[in-house]
């Protein structure tokens, strides 16, 4: 199909993208008749990542300034309509693409080549001579300061062309042993195929498409690692002394049994009493909502971590409770995510934006999660909680550096003593850093500011949609990766019947002549009958 | 006219349940909480305001269902008019066998027949009118777009002719024929953007498209007349077997135990095992979980799934959430042959995302034996096996990494 690509079409776009939103809101006049024009602008704005690039634009950026944004394309022809100008547009488009890719320098000099030597037995890569904007993301530095790459990391950047591929030789010789004096006639070089074939599992497979289409997009990525090796790892709950944690968490757990014993013995007698239909004739209600009150009662629903400390104690008991839940379950964390940033610091990274969980669809091992499952995962979860960050209780915005540990140290605290041996050294990162504060803040206060602003009805529609904890489910299906976020959600502390304001209850005019019209309506009827 | 027709809307379905509250038209003196006279005072005007009348919360008359259609395919019906509309407006319940949802067939009808719009002339928006509408303008516009493409495309092919004689007359070089293409398909937008706002300009100030549909309707009336020549009420409304227990079970609404109830729409409940009720419970228990929080819940099976979360009711909002109950018992989703895979999850939820509404997964949990279940079944106490059931609910929403890096 052409593509018609215009200043003047392109603002047209816009415009038709305000009209739709003002059909947003008036959404109640016209559900079912969303016209085409405002049909293909929501496709455009749903689907952002998925739209193309216009490759006539892209060859005069290769040549002048790689810092602006490539415009979109223009909107698709619904069909191919005959005419020749159609014809020749679609020629166009199509030669702007190959000409863009036909023009494009490749390969790397051999002044900035890095060479990575994948390693058989540790299923890694060593980098030589580590340099390139990666390593602000990527790869590992041991403590004779080796710097690896793992086996997703080394692929990926090897198709990217950021890394040269290599492996050894011959399997009898050891890379550490050669380390020192390694050089070209020790060295295979790879293929992409070569390396594809490295795989060890299907599962491995999967984590790859994964990983490779976020990294694509911008986000940096890490893969989760067990629980059992805490140590250096960020959490949002300290670790508390074993004794202390298994007192606490028992103690919690017997105190919530004895209630909920109590409560569910009196709910039974309760509603022994609210079922039957004669109470009615004992018990007079004045307004509607001590009718729900009490109906309510009768459905018990799970509750589900509303706050920091709530959401610390689960993970707690999760993880004394782990060797008992672990059984059979092959679904559990893969991989940490967290959005496009430039401050990000590998070795003590903020608490992941997400977590994702790898599930193959077509894998008879596994299962589509059940509600226990989901429950595992949930517990399992580490994360910025986004939903404490709206949460009323906790006014304003969280600082997550001050709730996140390591080694049962704030991160709040490392930061300030890594800064402190910074300021000696260099005074511009202190700045930076005072920059990047200042834009932080600013970039969190609108969403605050609106928080306070709107109404309690709109804020608790919000908590519905948004729900509590939750994590991504990548599924794959034959290379295709559908992602899906899922959420706790808990209606069950929510009450949404309708309280008549004051201001309706005290005009009673409307309620008067509503029953004279139905006393009408009534003789109307009568007459005729 | 929105207006005018909101604040009919809040007078008309004033209550959420078909049980009212008892209306107290004094209103209570100050209860200080430190001062125990003060509480009986306001105990003593309580009971004299509250209890002193006959009035209670219970209907003057019991609402009378039929159940028909026997064992296997059971529909519960109420029959008569006033009935329906009380079901209607206390709760939005059950839905008219002749009309979209709300039985509105009777009055439809009685103004072709009587041409009488008197009656309800607030009622002039009836949905069946509203939708009616609405494709016919749909209609216009699309025979507009049309016309407007075939235009388009006559541009397009002249543009395409000139354009191959550049070299022999210099006529219209590509960019300039570009341009103008650019320029009509801009006008055209216009052009159809403001025939839609004038469309809807229309719809506010509620002159309608003239339907003509109506007036050509010829048949005859006479055998929908009784002997008095008044319009015989043909419509009836149905319950579902969920809001049907909701209305016998919770509320005492309808002429009909719950017992007597189950044993009319259950099938083979005399030697009841666990697993012909097993369904109907855990769909009950999601019913009223949500009846209970205060949504007005309507079938989703329009959008494959359960029930439809309103708030308030269908003249108020949209339906924001779709419910789907899922079957939390160990035993049934343990063994593969009832376990969904990601296709099933993936269908719904396009197709509800594609609604706009958010698709909510209910785990239903029994928490006690079937046996005991069994028990209190038989010996009635409904209450105890309801409890015994607990709601855990997920969000399921698609995830577009593009759209949520910043």
């Amino acid at each position: 199909m052409s593509k018609l690509t215009d200043q003047k079409d392109l603002s047209s776009l816009s415009s038709n993208h305000k009209s739709k939103k003002k059909n947003g809101l008036m959404r109640n006049d016209d559900n079912d008749s969303g016209d085409d024009l405002v049909k293909g602008t929501l496709d455009i704005e749903y689907e952002e990542d998925e739209l193309e690039k216009d490759w006539s634009e892209v060859i005069k950026l290769n040549k002048k300034n790689l810092q602006m944004i490539i415009p979109k394309r223009g909107e698709k022809d619904y069909e191919p309509d005959g005419t020749d100008i159609q014809e020749l547009l679609l020629y166009k488009a199509r030669k702007a693409m190959f000409d863009a890719l036909s023009n494009s320098v490749r390969g790397t000099t051999v002044k900035h080549q890095v060479k990575a030597v994948y390693d058989f037995d540790k299923h890694k890569a060593l980098v030589l001579n580590p340099k390139g904007a990666f390593l602000q993301t990527m790869g590992h530095i041991t403590n004779n300061g080796e710097f690896w790459l793992d086996f997703m990391e080394f692929l990926y950047l090897a198709e990217r062309g950021t890394i040269t591929p290599y492996c050894l030789k011959s399997n009898s010789m050891n890379l550490n042993q050669l380390l020192p004096s390694i050089d070209d006639h020790n060295l295979l070089p790879l293929s992409i195929e070569d390396i594809y074939a490295f795989f060890k599992t299907q599962r491995e497979i999967d984590e790859f498409s994964v990983y490779s289409h976020l990294k694509r997009l911008g986000f940096i990525i890490t893969k989760v690692e067990d629980d059992d090796n805490d140590n250096n790892k960020i959490t949002f709950s300290p670790k508390v002394g074993p004794f202390k944690s298994i007192c606490g968490y028992q103690l919690h757990s017997l105190f919530k049994q004895i209630t909920s014993l109590f409560v569910s013995h009196k709910n039974n007698l309760f509603n022994g009493l609210f079922y039957n239909p004669s109470h009615y004739k004992y018990i007079k209600y004045t307004s509607t909502p001590q009718i729900y009150n009490n109906l309510k009662l009768l459905i018990p629903h799970v509750e589900v971590p509303k706050t920091l400390l709530e959401l610390q104690h689960r993970k707690q008991s999760y993880l004394l409770n782990k060797n008992k839940n672990h059984s059979n379950n092959p679904l559990k964390l893969t991989f940490n995510v967290w959005k496009p940033q430039t401050n990000y610091k590998k070795k003590i990274p903020e608490l992941p934006d997400y977590q994702i969980v790898v599930y193959n669809k077509n894998d008879n091992k596994q299962h589509f999660p059940t509600n226990d499952d989901l429950k595992n995962i949930f517990d399992s979860l580490n994360y910025k909680f986004e939903f404490l960050d709206k949460s009323k209780k906790n006014a304003g915005t969280i600082n997550w550096d001050d709730h996140s540990y390591i080694n049962g140290i704030p991160r709040s605290a490392i930061l300030s003593k890594n800064q402190k041996k910074k300021i000696t050294n260099s005074q511009s990162e202190t700045i930076n850093n005072i920059k990047e504060e200042k834009r932080k803040t600013l970039r969190k206060q609108p969403s605050s500011s609106v928080s306070s602003s709107t109404p309690a009805h709109i804020k608790q529609i919000k908590r519905l949609k948004n729900g509590y904890r939750s994590f991504i489910l990548a599924v794959m299906d034959n290379g295709i990766i559908s992602f899906i976020k899922i959420s706790e959600a808990d209606f069950g502390s929510e009450d949404v019947w309708y309280v008549p304001t004051v201001q309706a209850k005290k005009i009673k005019k409307p309620q008067y002549q509503y029953k004279k019209r139905n006393i009408m309506k009534q003789s109307n009827t009568d007459q005729k009958v | 006219m929105a207006k005018h027709n909101s604040r009919l809307n809040n007078v008309r379905y004033k209550y959420p349940l078909p049980i009212h509250p008892v209306e107290t038209t004094l209103p209570l003196p100050e209860l200080l909480p430190h001062n125990p006279f003060s509480w009986i005072y306001w105990f003593y005007k309580y009971y004299r305001l509250v209890y002193s009348n006959n009035e209670d919360n219970l209907l003057e008359t019991k609402i009378t269902i039929d159940v028909i259609g026997g064992d296997s395919f059971p529909h519960i019906m109420v029959r008569d008019k006033n009935d329906m509309l009380y079901l209607w407006e206390n709760g939005f319940f059950g839905t008219g066998t002749l009309s979209r949802s709300e039985p509105t067939w009777y009055t439809r009808m009685n103004q072709i027949v009587n041409g009488d719009i008197t009656l309800n002339t607030g009622d002039i928006n009836e949905l069946e009118q509203i939708t009616r509408r609405r494709r016919l303008e749909r209609l216009e516009f699309k025979k507009l777009r049309e016309k407007l493409q075939m235009e388009l495309l006559e541009l397009k092919k002249q543009s395409a002719l000139s354009g191959s004689d550049i070299d022999s007359n210099g006529g219209l070089d590509e960019t300039e024929s570009l341009k103008r293409i650019n320029d009509l398909l801009l006008k055209q937008r216009e052009q159809l953007r403001d025939f839609k706002a004038l469309q809807e300009s229309y719809n506010k100030q509620n002159i309608g498209i003239h339907d003509n549909v109506m007036d050509n309707l010829k048949f005859d009336y006479e055998s929908l007349l009784d002997e008095n020549g008044d319009l015989l009420s043909l419509e009836s409304l149905e319950l579902m077997p969920v809001e049907a227990t909701f209305l016998s079970f919770a509320l005492p609404v309808l002429n009909i135990t719950p017992r007597e109830l189950f044993r009319k729409i259950l099938p083979n409940n005399d030697n009841s095992s666990y697993d012909t009720v097993h369904s109907f419970i855990i769909h009950y228990v999601a019913y009223h979980f949500y009846r209970s929080h205060g949504w007005c819940v309507r079938s989703g099976i329009k959008f494959g799934c359960d029930y439809l979360l309103y708030k308030r009711g269908p003249p108020f909002h949209h339906a924001e959430f779709c419910i789907n109950v899922m079957d939390n018992d160990p035993l049934y989703y343990r063994s593969n042959k009832n376990m969904h895979d990601y296709t099933w999850y993936s269908r719904i939820s396009r197709v509800i995302g594609g609604a706009k509404k958010t698709l909510i997964l209910s785990y239903v949990t029994r928490q006690t034996t079937k046996k005991q279940i069994m028990e209190w079944w038989i010996k009635g106490q409904y209450h105890k096996v309801f409890n015994s059931y607990e709601i855990s609910e997920i969000i399921y929403k698609r995830w577009v990494p593009g759209r949520n890096r910043d």
